[in-house]
């Protein structure tokens, strides 16, 4: 009955979306918040925009992309793009500004410069921030990759979608359970990591 | 574009039966979600298990909580509302807990002083001063709830998130814009609200 094929197929589709979704936003995420360190502006904007659009519904995200982008794979990364790519900002920046002043004062103290300052002192204290900050977003990531089968970036949500058009609960479920299992295994090893990161720093 | 979408597509009744939504879910989270938080104060040793299960509830993809919902509760309203409480419990309950055991000892110390029983100090001493967290809880669960509500469109609840469906469908791109970006205002706008409540009740009660 059940096609596993097409299940693991779309298991796939689905990672690699939601994967590559996570990984751009972290390269992009991540140079931004170092630069809004050292640029007022640049920050407060950039946190303005993350508060808002967080109270944005992931649904009308993925829509408004369809005229901007039009459908398929690309503008359904870009959707969560979109979607997780401030969550990341704010995490990593605040992560990465809240260092107490006393380690940066001794670290200028020995004559640390700029860049030795982040990549000794900032960055190893913003460690369990960024981290939070990533784990959050693969949570989104996954929830947003479902959804993005509407536009045709196939994938888990796909099969969901499908057996909704026709009132197909089984199929409904073959895309389902795959995705729960996915998001369970996906906190308890994020949670895992975690655990060792914040012990560690 | 914008004053043709609107006739057409009903967005404003659309956006009362939206709201409407979001508020009846709203007010069956907030009394669950302060009951789990109160009765996890009462059972301490319970708060691990339950909010670790909550919490798995809370990384399931949205949509596919809705649609696990579909076999037990059918389509429309009553799967959309059960997913948005099941979704939204988590952050309420939470921060209810959080709030009522990390009272400070000092205004406990001062009310045992005085004579309060542990019921007197939970109502006229722990609550009070959890307000704030508990606000900030519901606060987060608006924003799940707008975006659980939204997704019900799909499976034929009403509100907002039908005319998005319609506009994809059709790959019609006025729909699709002028929807999609009232549902982003709207959010912003309940959200505003939303802060604007925690900032007054913080003032009010808050430690600083």
């Amino acid at each position: 009955m059940i096609n596993y094929n097409i299940i693991l197929n779309a298991v796939g589709q689905h990672l690699f979306l939601a994967y590559s979704a996570l990984i751009i936003s972290i390269i992009i995420a991540i140079p931004l918040a170092v630069l809004s360190l050292y640029n007022r502006y640049l920050a407060s904007i950039l946190l303005l925009f993350a508060n808002l659009i967080q109270a944005i519904p992931s649904f009308a995200v993925v829509a408004i992309v369809v005229p901007l982008l039009g459908i398929g794979f690309k503008p359904a990364i870009f959707a969560i793009i979109l979607r997780i790519i401030l969550p990341l900002f704010k995490n990593t920046f605040t992560g990465l500004r809240d260092v107490e002043f006393i380690y940066l004062d001794s670290a200028r103290g020995i004559g640390l410069n700029q860049w030795e300052i982040l990549r000794y002192i900032r960055f190893p204290h913003a460690f369990p921030a960024i981290f939070a900050g990533i784990k959050f977003s693969a949570v989104i990531a996954n929830s947003v990759a479902i959804l993005t089968s509407l536009i045709g970036a196939g994938g888990l949500g796909e099969l969901i979608f499908e057996g909704l058009t026709n009132f197909n609960i089984p199929k409904v479920l073959t895309g389902a359970i795959p995705a729960i299992i996915i998001a369970i295994l996906l906190d308890v090893s994020f949670s895992l990591i975690e655990k060792r990161i914040t012990l560690k720093y | 574009m914008i004053a043709q979408v609107w006739k057409t597509q009903q967005l404003t009744i659309k956006t009362v039966e939206h709201l409407s939504m979001v508020f009846m879910a709203l007010l069956f989270i907030i009394i669950i979600g302060v009951t789990i938080g109160v009765f996890l104060y009462n059972k301490k040793n319970l708060s691990d298990i339950v909010l670790n299960i909550l919490n798995v509830i809370e990384t399931i993809p949205e949509l596919v909580l809705l649609v696990i919902l579909m076999p037990f509760f059918g389509i429309g309203f009553k799967p959309t509302l059960v997913a948005s409480i099941l979704y939204s419990i988590l952050p309420v309950a939470r921060n209810t807990y959080v709030g009522l055991t990390q009272v400070d000892r000092q205004y406990l110390e001062s009310a045992r002083a005085m004579g309060l029983s542990e019921r007197e100090i939970l109502w006229n001493i722990r609550i009070p001063l959890a307000l704030p967290m508990i606000a900030a809880g519901i606060r987060i669960a608006i924003v799940f709830t707008m975006g659980v509500v939204t997704l019900g469109g799909l499976i034929a609840a009403g509100g907002l998130g039908g005319p998005i469906q319609t506009g994809i469908h059709l790959y019609d791109k006025d729909i699709i814009l002028v929807t999609g970006l009232w549902i982003g205002i709207l959010a912003v706008l309940v959200d505003s609200i939303g802060s604007w409540v925690e900032r007054y009740l913080n003032r009010r009660y808050g430690y600083d």
